[in-house]
């Protein structure tokens, strides 16, 4: 079988060498039969005559011949072909409509596919990705549904649960890299040493991290990543050994990952041991998780994700029975989560891809529906001509084929744009920053999206050839031929057929429109959502001091220093410190015990937001007051245990009385009466994690000296545009100490407006598709209502002569538009209903089913089709009885 | 001249594989060489010669290289390959099989049975 088709390819890669051997080699035979006819005493002109009378017609034999090798379905094919281009070409209106349409159609499908597939198709850059899996504590009851994982719980876990061949902990973090004077801070990964063997990717060059490397008097070495060595060290390959100073502290370089190293979506230019104290391991540490640590682990060959789970169930639940706070443990629901790592990265933005792909599709279908009828149209004015050639002897084979070469070169071609237009809009997606989704670094357009799209290019083809080829070859001939009009009638299922399909891109708009409208009014019900402070003129920025030269001491003096700086800067109202700004994108959730609260049955302790702030935090945020005062920078100086509660806080735990004065402690239990912290205000309940965000679950600030941590935000309110005090600040803090720089400088208003990206992104395609949806379903009602007028015109002109008035023929026709209009839009409420539902996951205080947005969008299409419907039932009233009764 | 027989369907190939294990020939050289190796009892149709050459090269039982002939032309010259051989041989083999049985059972006589 291979060896044919290479022979096939071989004759036709060199046809024309084929072609000329053949007719050399037929003269050939010919002079020779003609010579020995000669010989035997025949007169040359006979005997020429005679041997190409044997040899029988020249065309025939190399008709044989070529089908000998299976040439001639090409050439059948190459025929049908230049037909096909020739008819495409002869109706350009057609089929520039038919290539946009499909360039459109098949573009917005691909570009959304290609986010998908690098989302949620492509497997994970490891071996066997499907085995990885991350655990995480989940304490839902206690308003905490993810904490990451304790180290505690790493150590309890290696090694005894048989369920996984190897387990492993991460952390992101960013430190500061370099020399004095050249530092910059880069994303960097803490992890266990078994972390690359659970991937089972490892460096390239070195080794990985050892157990004994995993204290900080220990830890004094450091894995590259691929880029990183290629930018820092010119990819020297003698790196090994080398010192790298990271946050002041020397370490030696072990190792160098590979170029295709990529753990989920982090950039990470640098991984270092997750090091710790015995302290920190111990039992008691067990639920200190506070989602910094995550876990990842791979799955034996021959063991389960249930099987995992349940033996991490039987752990926790054996290792619970001596722990003192066993009780609350249980009250709060915890539970040790296994799920699959990849899905578990990708689940947030799961459901707003696949809506996207679903409203993408919906487009595909309307473009393909006004495709189709397009192409019955045109079709119908061909029947004559093909019943003739059906007369003359042309097989139903032929005319399928020839149908289906048509359809699919037209998709091909219109396949082809689609990817240029999916190539801009991936490109635009870019723009829209589709690279900060879970994976969103990988989109791309590449051979895979190429090859999807051709083959959905020619399948489509092939399903748009089916109406057709059933249109031309099911009516009886006989019939055809005897009508007199020149593109023979159109039958009453055709018409049908029409009008379904207009009714169904109809009721497909309305879907998209209400579906865009859900998605908008979402986006725009939580842009309205105060964020509880005021969130102009001011500036943020974190900024991370390495603990090796900054001990807790030097930590406060340092922000004391930059309070006192930034307090003579011009511009500056107020400045603030605080461990986390709302909307950072890593607000995590601690416990916090109140004095005197007496719990209900079955109620935990909860996670609530809690903060340490100095300087002028709250007056730079813009909290508002609601009793007693807000924590100043005398606070900050002062070893007094005060706090600030917010007013969800508040009304939580003390719904009747006032929060001054009442007092609480920060951790799960309850400790010592000096130890605790005594409230001396109440300001506003912020968002904290994000706008959409719907339970309170109330935050505490304590003095920054009491809660100090890795790294800080700073907030400045300034009477300025706050992005152009950017490098002031920065300037500021070089002051105090040239290495440190600050991180992540964004206004609060952009913190805000960037946490919306995952509403405001499919919101603004979904107006896009929906758009696209509707000015289609105009051209496919205009199409086939213009199509209607002038198949009837004779009828018109006979009706007009008889008397009827422009009028009634003008209504008749939008009375049919009408009645299309009213099934379709009956159809997509329906169809809204069901969509909304499905979009639940993804609305934000809208109701599935909302009156405004059906409303809207039945105006809206009633406009357009209305619109569309006006010329050619204008037309129609317009026909002048003499020429359409005459003409032929 | 003796008389000519119809040739089987199906026996052209197998006569032009013969021809050509003989010894490489062009088309016309097939045609009388199976003329001559059939003492002239076989007339092979023209027209079909060269779609069947064509059909064996196509399934690699015959190669084709162009070479020069007696008179010194331009020819295009084929040869067995080893797939034909075996070929050849299989038919050979079941086309004496089967002349063999038919022939047997065409000389029986009415004793035999």
């Amino acid at each position: 079988m291979f060896k044919r088709l290479r022979s096939l390819f071989r004759v036709l890669t060199r046809r024309r060498e084929f072609e000329d051997g053949m007719t050399e080699e037929l003269r050939f035979h010919v002079e020779q039969y003609t010579d020995e006819l000669v010989r035997t005493g025949m007169s040359p002109g006979k005997a020429a005559r005679l041997a190409q009378q044997e040899l029988g017609s020249l065309t025939n034999v190399k008709g044989d011949c070529r089908e000998a090798f299976g040439v001639h379905l090409f050439d059948e094919f190459r025929r049908e072909l230049s037909y096909a281009a020739r008819l495409l070409r002869k109706t350009p209106g057609f089929t520039a409509t038919a290539l946009l349409t499909l360039a459109i159609c098949l573009g917005a499908n691909l570009t959304i596919f290609a986010v998908i597939d690098s989302v949620l198709l492509r497997p994970l850059p490891f071996p066997e990705p499907g085995r990885l899996m991350t655990i995480f504590n989940t304490y839902p009851k206690a308003g905490v549904d993810r904490d990451g994982s304790s180290l505690t719980n790493y150590y309890e876990r290696r090694g005894h649960i048989s369920a996984f061949a190897s387990l492993a902990i991460y952390g992101y973090s960013t430190e500061i890299i370099g020399d004095p004077g050249s530092t910059a801070r880069e994303q960097t990964m803490r992890v266990s040493p078994d972390f690359f063997s659970t991937l089972g990717l490892g460096p390239a060059i070195g080794r990985t991290f050892t157990d004994e490397e995993t204290t900080s008097e220990t830890d004094h070495v450091a894995i590259l990543s691929d880029t990183f060595w290629g930018q820092r060290y010119n990819a020297d390959p003698n790196v090994l050994g080398k010192q790298i100073r990271v946050n002041s502290v020397p370490r030696t370089v072990i190792g160098v990952l590979p170029p295709t190293f990529r753990f989920l979506s982090a950039d990470t230019r640098l991984f270092l041991p997750l090091a710790s104290r015995p302290e920190d391991r111990l039992p008691s540490r067990r639920h200190s998780g506070g989602n910094v640590i995550q876990m990842i682990a791979r799955l034996k060959p021959d063991a389960t994700l249930a099987q995992a789970q349940s033996q991490i169930d039987a752990q926790n639940a054996t290792l619970e029975l001596d722990d003192p706070q066993a009780k609350m443990i249980a009250d709060a629901g915890f539970r040790s989560l296994v799920v699959p790592l990849h899905a578990d990265h990708v689940a947030a933005i799961r459901p707003t891809l696949l809506l996207l792909q679903a409203g993408a599709m919906a487009l595909l279908l309307i473009g393909a529906v006004n495709l189709v009828n397009l192409l019955l149209v045109r079709a119908s004015s061909r029947v004559k001509e093909l019943a003739v050639r059906q007369a003359l002897g042309a097989s139903r084979g032929y005319l399928v084929s020839e149908v289906i070469v048509e359809t699919t070169l037209l998709t091909i071609v219109g396949g082809l744009l689609g990817l240029a237009v999916a190539a801009g809009g991936i490109h635009l997606l870019r723009v829209l920053g589709a690279d900060r989704l879970p994976l969103g670094g990988r989109i791309a357009f590449d051979a895979r999206l190429a090859m999807v799209g051709l083959v959905a290019a020619i399948i489509m083809g092939i399903v748009f050839a089916v109406p057709i080829a059933w249109f031309n070859l099911r009516r009886h001939l006989g019939n055809t031929l005897q009508s007199e009009s020149r593109g023979g009638t159109s039958g009453r299922t055709a018409q049908r057929m029409r009008h379904g399909f207009i009714v169904s891109q109809i009721a497909l708009a309305f879907i998209l429109l209400a579906g865009a409208g859900l998605l908008g009014l979402s986006l725009q019900r939580a842009m309205a959502v105060s964020p509880g402070f005021q969130s102009d003129h001011v500036l943020t920025g974190q900024i991370l001091l390495p603990w090796a030269t900054y001990p807790d001491a030097a930590r406060l003096t340092f922000v004391e220093s930059l309070m006192d700086n930034l307090s003579h800067m011009p511009g500056v109202l107020s400045a603030g410190v605080v461990n986390n700004v709302p909307f950072s994108g890593h607000n995590g959730k601690s416990a916090a015990t109140v004095m005197g609260h007496v719990r209900r049955p079955g109620e935990s302790a909860r996670g609530h937001y809690s903060y340490g702030v100095a300087g002028d935090y709250f007056r730079a945020m813009g909290f508002s007051l609601l009793a007693g005062r807000f924590l100043t920078a005398d606070d900050s100086r002062r070893s007094e245990r005060v706090c600030v509660v917010d007013e969800d806080f508040a009304r939580y735990y003390w719904p009747n009385a006032s929060a001054i004065g009442q007092r609480l402690w920060d951790g799960s239990e309850a400790a010592k009466d000096a130890e605790a912290f005594t409230v001396v205000g109440v300001v506003g309940g912020a968002k904290q994690a994000g706008l959409t965000e719907d339970e309170a679950q109330g935050a505490i600030y304590y003095p920054y000296a009491f809660r100090i941590d890795d790294s800080f935000f700073v907030a400045v309110r300034t009477s300025l545009p706050p992005e152009s005090l950017g490098l002031a600040l920065q300037k500021e803090v070089r002051q105090i100490d040239p290495d440190i720089p600050v991180n992540d400088l964004r206004s609060m208003e952009t913190r805000i407006t960037d946490s919306l990206a995952a509403r405001r992104s499919p919101a603004l395609l979904a107006g896009l598709f929906s758009g696209i949806a509707l000015l289609l379903t105009a051209i496919g009602t205009y199409g086939v209502l213009s199509y209607a007028v002038a198949q009837r015109r004779r009828e018109i002109g006979l009706r007009m002569a008889l008397g009827a008035q422009p009028r009634q023929i003008r209504i008749q026709f939008l009375s049919l538009s009408l009645r299309l209009l009213a099934s379709g839009t009956i159809l997509g409420v329906i169809g809204a209903w069901l969509t909304g539902q499905a979009m639940q996951a993804v609305l934000f205080h809208v109701q599935p089913l909302n009156l405004a947005i059906l409303a809207g969008a039945a105006c809206l299409i009633g406009l357009v089709s209305l619109a569309a419907c006006l010329l050619p039932s204008q037309r129609a009233a317009r026909i002048s009885p003499m020429e359409a009764l005459t003409e032929q | 001249m003796t008389k000519t027989a119809e040739l089987l369907p199906g026996t052209l190939d197998m006569l032009i594989l013969k021809a050509v294990s003989l010894k490489p020939l062009h088309g016309y050289g097939v045609l009388v060489r199976i003329r001559q190796i059939s003492g002239d009892a076989l007339e092979i149709p023209q027209g079909s010669l060269y779609p069947a050459l064509y059909r064996l090269e196509h399934h690699d039982l015959i190669a084709a290289a162009w070479g020069q002939s007696e008179n010194n032309r331009r020819a295009k010259y084929y040869t067995l390959t080893a797939a034909g051989r075996r070929r050849l041989r299989d038919e050979t083999a079941g086309w004496n099989r089967l002349a063999t049985a038919i022939a047997a059972a065409l000389n029986t006589t009415s004793e035999e049975v």
